[in-house]
């Protein structure tokens, strides 16, 4: 047996600061490590803060999702305060967090992973007039036959493998990656018009939306929705099902345990009725949510001491972080520490989330006949089904769907708010209460809990974020983490070119400044 | 070199970029296409760039691309060559440190973004590529030909360094004083930067060969010469010392929090996203997210908060 291990740090095209490590025997994966390598202990250093500060500062935990912490943050507030928007203030959150989404979806499927299915080098053989296209055709030949240091930077050098062969789906894609970056600058404004500035919008505060929504500011989110519109159902669209037909394997590549956990997403205008259904799905069962059962263990996080069964979200103070000479020698370890990210479980569970959780609970739930209706249809088209979600394509689909029925819900509520009618309730700030906000990143599940003491400050404060589901290390039972699963199991064509599991790895959309904050 | 009509409808899209930069005055169109026809001539050489993650959000790069009017890809290959950024960059694990290893032993010149602060107190709070980021910021900034920190992280600590915090997290600048590295550096605050800020300095530096005119804390006078409250679109309510008293209603923020008095960026002038909104605009008090103290531990509060007359403060480490 020959054994081989194979470290990609850091993977590029993702969110922060990630490693992974995997032992190879026999070109197959045994077994695998994912660590975040990025810690700012932002969560606790709130307490003493006003709660209302969390609202701004939690967003900049990330800088590709701060609108779901928005929401999150919000809602946990209000939870505390014991208040709801009225309809304006709920819709507005929802235009913007919902255009946030979309933004984040394409931003993923272009700029982070279709890089890693087309090949941007077929522009060589472009003979059309499309001035993007020509443009990109011209630099890479220029780029490519000079004797740079690096030439066609950042796209050389990448690693080799079985990129899209057909010519036609391939220009069509370099074609919309450029066009795409126009319809995320598009989707940023439509954020901005009610959120005030994008990324990290101002507007969304406890009580609603400071914005008042204009017959003008409203009909400007309504022009540019439906281009983007335009760009989803034509463009993204046939990309996703370009790759999907020409890689029906990685409808079977990486496979995790298939256990899905996603948050009830996407209200209507009185916070009711989720376009998206919570829920848990385990071992092909779905069930109702119950926060309760949420743990997050540090057995192999970087801080001290070991967490045995894992701690409820407010269950701990802060934990303290291992100094330089503690992380070196956990490092020297064999079954040392390896990650700043800690591991969540629910019921002890290992669970996935994101866009295939998201779309597998609600399809189990029934709750939205739109979503099984679109589900089907694609599964006919593509000859899979429902258990092919826990994949690498599964996940990238996910994401269309989830854009695809997020746009028709963002034009239905578009004409549902009232022009001239502010959004807007505030209270004062309580004492001595808990509340709790959840709602979904793109990349899934987001639960942010506050405690605030008898002053009205922060007493304590938790996130529990998509990427620490995901990307968690294993636990106090060495279970391993939802992505190491994936990864387990993989064949490996070329060591020095693993780019099967980088692909894995990116399906799960990991952010690694969300996963430890 | 005669330039093609589709050459010259591409240079008029990359000149809007220009435009909304606010670099018209650097760089007339006439001179753009001189460039095009003839690159040694005018001695016009796009810059190398490195752009490093520190500890921060990734925002400064996803708010990057939204430059206004073309792609960000145009510019990308236009105006600069990209030889390193951590969300775009194809390249992945280990020819990541071969690209940075490479480019400091090569001696080429070239500039370093830097987004996100130095966790110095705890320099294995930012890892990549199985060293400290403070590693890879010390070799690359100390070749550089000049340093950029885009962002408030990276400008003055921002979120990064917000009191309660344990990693000791460095701003660029006080990163380089304590490594005692003379690179010249540009700071770009704001939480995100303004894209047309980072243009503008780029343009600077082609142009000129050189940063643009900085202040006392080494950020371009063009942009953060006036305060966010001398520009603000309600300034005319705070001279009537008509201030609102909850969100919604016309007055001066002041009352709720603003921190346009003691913030210096040009939002109000450009705004976000194309300008599409700001947040004075949109309704919410300014929370100084381009000061040097941001983040203050108040933000927006309501107006008869008993901690806005007491103040809020807490310590930073």
């Amino acid at each position: 047996m020959t054994a081989i291990k194979i470290t990609v740090d850091p993977l590029t095209r993702v969110e922060g600061h990630l490693k992974f490590e995997t032992r190879i025997e026999n070109g197959v994966v045994a077994s695998a490590r994912t660590s975040g390598m990025l810690f700012r202990g932002i969560e606790k250093a709130l307490i003493g803060y006003d709660p209302r500060t969390a609202l701004q500062l939690t967003q900049r935990v990330c800088g590709v999702c701060p609108y779901a912490h928005a929401e999150a943050s919000a809602l946990a507030l209000e939870d505390a305060m014991g208040i709801r928007p009225n309809a304006n203030g709920q819709l507005l959150r929802n235009l913007i967090v919902g255009a946030y989404q979309v933004q984040d979806c394409l931003f993923h499927f272009y700029q982070l992973s279709a890089l890693d299915f087309i090949d941007v080098t077929a522009v060589l053989e472009y003979r059309g007039a499309d001035p993007g296209l020509t443009a990109m055709r011209d630099w890479v030949r220029n780029e490519t036959r000079s004797q740079r240091i690096f030439p066609a930077a950042p796209f050389l050098p990448r690693y080799k493998g079985d990129f899209l062969k057909d010519k036609e789906a391939n220009l069509s894609a370099v074609h919309n990656y450029l066009e795409s970056f126009t319809v995320m600058a598009s989707l940023h404004k439509m954020v901005a018009l009610f959120g005030g500035k994008s990324p990290h919008p101002v507007a969304i505060e406890a009580g609603g939306v400071t914005t008042r929504p204009t017959i003008n500011n409203l009909a400007q989110y309504r022009t540019l929705l439906n281009q983007v519109e335009r760009f989803v159902q034509s463009c993204y669209r046939e990309d996703i099902l370009a790759v999907a037909k020409a890689f029906p394997g990685y409808f079977k590549e990486g496979r995790g345990y298939g256990n899905f956990l996603s948050f009830p997403y996407f209200p209507d205008s009185a916070g009711k009725n989720h376009l998206f259904a919570g829920g848990a799905t385990i071992e092909g069962r779905h069930t109702a949510l119950d926060l309760n059962a949420i743990t997050e263990d540090h057995t192999y996080s970087y801080y001290k001491n070991k967490s045995g069964g894992g701690i409820k979200p407010l269950g701990a103070n802060r934990l303290e972080p291992l100094d330089w000479q503690e992380f070196q020698r956990e490092e020297q370890l064999p079954d040392g520490k390896y990650s700043w990210s800690r591991a969540p479980r629910y019921g002890g569970k290992v669970m996935e989330t994101g866009a295939a959780a998201r779309v597998a609970n609600t399809y189990h739930s029934g709750r939205n006949p739109a979503l099984n209706h679109l589900v089907d249809q694609l599964n006919r088209d593509l000859g899979i089904g429902l258990k092919d979600y826990n994949s690498v394509l599964g996940r990238h689909l996910s994401r269309y769907i989830t854009v695809s029925l997020l746009l028709k819900r963002l034009k239905e509520q578009v004409e549902q708010v009232q022009p001239g009618v502010l959004g807007f309730n505030e209270k004062e700030m309580p004492r001595n209460v808990k509340g709790v906000g959840i709602t979904e990143a793109s990349r899934g599940a987001l639960g942010h809990w506050v405690e605030i003491d008898n002053k009205g400050l922060i007493k304590n404060y938790e996130m529990v974020m998509p990427t620490t589901w995901n990307m968690g290390p294993r636990d106090s039972s060495g279970q391993p983490g939802a992505v190491e699963k994936m990864l387990i199991g993989t064949r490996i064509a070329d060591p020095a070119n693993p780019l099967e599991l980088a692909r894995i790895v990116r399906s799960a959309d990991p952010c690694i400044a969300c996963s430890v904050h | 070199m005669t330039i093609t009509l589709d050459r010259r409808k591409f240079l008029q899209r990359i000149y809007q970029v220009v435009l909304a930069a606010g670099a018209a005055p650097l760089l007339s169109f006439d001179e753009l296409l001189a460039a095009e026809a003839n690159p040694a001539g005018v001695g016009w050489s796009r810059p190398n760039l490195v752009w490093l993650q520190g500890a921060g959000c990734s925002g400064c790069s996803t708010s990057f691309l939204n430059v206004e009017q073309i792609t960000i890809l145009d510019f990308l290959t236009y105006f600069s060559r990209v030889l390193y950024h951590p969300n775009l960059s194809s390249a992945t694990g280990e020819q990541v440190p071969q690209i940075l290893n490479k480019l400091t032993a090569s001696n080429k010149p070239y500039i370093l973004v830097m987004e996100g602060a130095i966790p110095v107190a705890m320099p294995h709070a930012c890892m990549m590529a199985d060293r400290p980021i403070s590693d890879w910021v010390n070799v690359l900034a100390a070749k550089a030909s000049a340093c950029i920190a885009v962002g408030t992280c990276a400008a003055s600590g921002g979120v990064s360094k917000m009191a309660g915090t344990l990693t000791g997290a460095a701003s660029l600048d006080d990163f380089l004083k304590q490594r005692g590295i003379k690179t010249p550096l540009v700071n770009l605050p704001a939480c995100p930067m303004h894209p047309e800020h980072l243009v503008y300095t780029l343009l600077h530096f082609i142009k000129s060969k050189g940063l643009p005119e900085l202040d006392d804390a080494r950020r371009p006078r063009q942009f953060f010469t006036h305060s966010v409250h001398e520009r603000c679109p309600r300034y005319p309510a705070f001279q009537a010392r008509d201030f609102a008293q909850r969100i919604g209603e016309e007055g001066c923020l002041l009352e709720l929090g603003c921190q346009g008095p003691v913030t210096y960026n040009d939002c109000v002038a450009i705004g976000y996203c194309g300008n599409t909104n700001n947040c004075v605009r949109a309704g919410h008090p300014c929370i100084g997210c381009a000061g040097e103290l941001f983040p203050r531990p108040l933000l927006y509060h309501t107006h008869d908060d008993p901690k806005a007359k007491t103040g809020l403060v807490l310590k930073r480490s």
